[in-house]
């Protein structure tokens, strides 16, 4: 199968899932990278440039991590070139004539295996496919983005006074969030201690969000953003069905409530009953001592 | 300025989905349908700007069984101005989903389309990106907030760390994230005048429109169990921190 992958940087480096995905295309058949370039993300002038390079190539399978932009250029590209369109799959094979993709459903409260007719795009969720340390970096080809078929303008940038410091939610490896437990946004300092401790992202749950305790770009769940880091640490959240949609995934899932019926322990790998404003502390020094090697 | 929003009739958010005996397909017997909760949003950001300019038109339209008039009666009871339906009995491929709407848009002449940036049954989000193609239109996807301006509009989209501001000219489409404020209740007055509207309707076949690739479910299963995990309740906080932070790092090794 001929697959080609389209790589994301964040800042200088590659994001990871473009590894990921360079990884599995080595294994599904004969794998090129590429890269638009262009000084950001627009649909039109990544879609054109894209869409000639796969006219030209004619690979089976296209691959795009399902990021925030990922999913929306694969999305158009299909559309476009009138291929197949999976989205946010966690895995694929080759299946005679066609691809094999697993994908969550309703949220994530159903898996499905699906079929899709070759040729194909495909997004695939960060942190889906293992990547083995030391892998050897892709060989990555850039094309430049077709300015000419933009029809918006950039107007500017509104930055939002937290975060930027941290690894971005969708890719962190470790995400801390808070519920309304915490009582109050004066409170976050607690998750984001912890946070900085295990060198992960934080995150909030809906009543969170919705309270204007946190911006909205950290919502977990369902109307927020579907996460799977190696650990989830859930503080003070009780685990409404929508916030699990958004983190069951999560290899590890750590629980602090007080409310030992709190629905999140029925996820938790491990569950503490204790007040949030008490243990997080020492948690948090029990974290540093414990990474530190003592 | 006239608005429409394309909207999809799923399983409302609050229902446990579980998979019928067939292993393909979900249980539907008994079962709550809603709006799906991102056109939710784009149907509170249209009638935001209804609410701020009186001018404004908001119209939805689905493509969908029969049942799923009963979204766009919701809608109308929101204050949604116009709705119609396009009758698709059988599944039909997202890319016909898009031209089916193409299509509708094409003869109401819209000057904004919001889509929300996915259904919540099967995930894709593809249609927004999809219409916008088979239009020919500009998009900016996953936006929060769209001002409009003479003869273009502005649109906020986020991304990690603020908001990209775009301005697109008119007709555009957007998907939409999330709105200002969490989507209104239908009122009582809405609910009355919405059963009195009328909603067109015509057969997808009689729209001509060609087929497109589709994907075939192979099978469902519900996600893989969790459970039975430690919990620690008794002791001194500090001796529980410190044997969670140890199980972190030595057994579950995610340190």
């Amino acid at each position: 199968m001929k697959v080609l992958v389209v790589a994301e940087r964040k800042g200088t480096e590659l994001r990871r899932v473009s590894l990921e995905l360079a990884a599995k295309a080595t294994q599904l058949g004969d794998a090129s990278v590429v890269e638009i370039g262009g000084e950001r993300y627009s649909p039109l002038p990544f879609v054109s440039a894209l869409a000639r390079k796969v006219q030209a190539d004619a690979p089976d399978l296209v691959v795009l991590g399902a990021t925030l932009n990922g999913r929306d250029l694969g999305a158009r590209l299909a559309a476009r070139l009138g291929r197949a369109y999976a989205a946010d799959v966690t895995d694929l094979a080759a299946s005679g004539g066609s691809l094999e993709v697993t994908r969550p459903m309703y949220a994530g409260k159903v898996r499905a295996r699906m079929r899709v007719p070759l040729p194909a795009v495909v997004s695939v969720r960060p942190g889906a496919i293992p990547l083995r340390d030391g892998a050897p970096a892709p060989q990555v080809t850039k094309i430049e983005a077709d300015a000419a078929a933009e029809k918006l303008t950039f107007a500017k940038f509104a930055a939002v006074a937290s975060g930027g410091k941290r690894v971005s939610l969708a890719e962190a490896r470790v995400v801390v969030s808070g519920g309304r437990g915490l009582k109050g946004p004066e409170n976050w300092n607690l998750v984001e201690q912890l946070a900085d401790a295990l060198g992960g992202a934080v995150g909030a749950s809906r009543a969170v969000t919705d309270a204007g305790w946190r911006p909205n770009e950290e919502q977990v769940g369902q109307t927020g953003k579907t996460v799977t880091p190696d650990l989830y640490v859930a503080l003070g959240i009780s685990g409404a069905i929508q916030h699990l949609a958004g983190m069951t995934s999560s290899k590890v899932i750590v629980a602090v409530n007080k409310d030992p019926d709190a629905d999140i322990f029925k996820v938790a790998d491990y569950g503490v009953v204790a007040d949030v404003f008490e243990f997080v502390p020492a948690f948090t020094e029990a974290v540093k001592k414990a990474r530190s090697g003592a | 300025m006239r608005i429409l929003i394309p909207l999809k009739q799923v399983p409302d958010s609050t229902v446990r989905v579980s998979v019928a005996p067939d292993g393909k397909s979900i249980k539907t017997e008994g079962i709550t349908w809603s709006i799906s909760p991102y056109d939710e949003y784009a149907i509170e950001m249209a009638l935001e700007r209804k609410d701020a300019d009186p001018s404004t038109v908001v119209s939805v339209v689905t493509v969908g069984p029969a049942r799923s008039r009963d979204a766009l009666r919701q809608a109308l009871a929101m204050g949604c101005d116009e709705a119609s339906i396009v009758i698709a009995d059988e599944a039909v491929s997202p890319l016909a989903v898009a031209r089916a709407l193409a299509k509708v848009i094409l003869e109401a002449k819209p000057d904004l389309v919001l889509c929300g940036k996915q259904a919540s049954d099967d995930d894709q989000g593809f249609i927004g990106p999809a219409l916008a193609e088979v239009l020919g239109w500009p998009h900016v996807a996953t936006i929060t907030k769209a001002v409009p301006l003479d003869g273009s509009v502005e649109l906020w989209r986020e991304v990690e760390g603020g908001h990209e501001v775009w301005t697109a000219p008119l007709p555009a489409l957007a998907t939409v994230h999330k709105s200002e404020k969490e989507p209104r209740y239908p009122s009582l007055p809405g609910i009355m005048k919405a059963k009195k509207k009328e909603i067109p309707e015509r057969p997808f076949a009689a729209l001509g429109i060609a087929s497109g690739p589709m994907l075939e479910v192979v099978s469902m299963e519900p996600p893989p169990a969790r459970g039975g995990g430690k919990i620690l309740k008794d002791g001194d906080l500090k001796q529980v921190a410190e044997q969670l932070a140890t199980l972190l790092r030595d057994e579950a090794k995610v340190l």
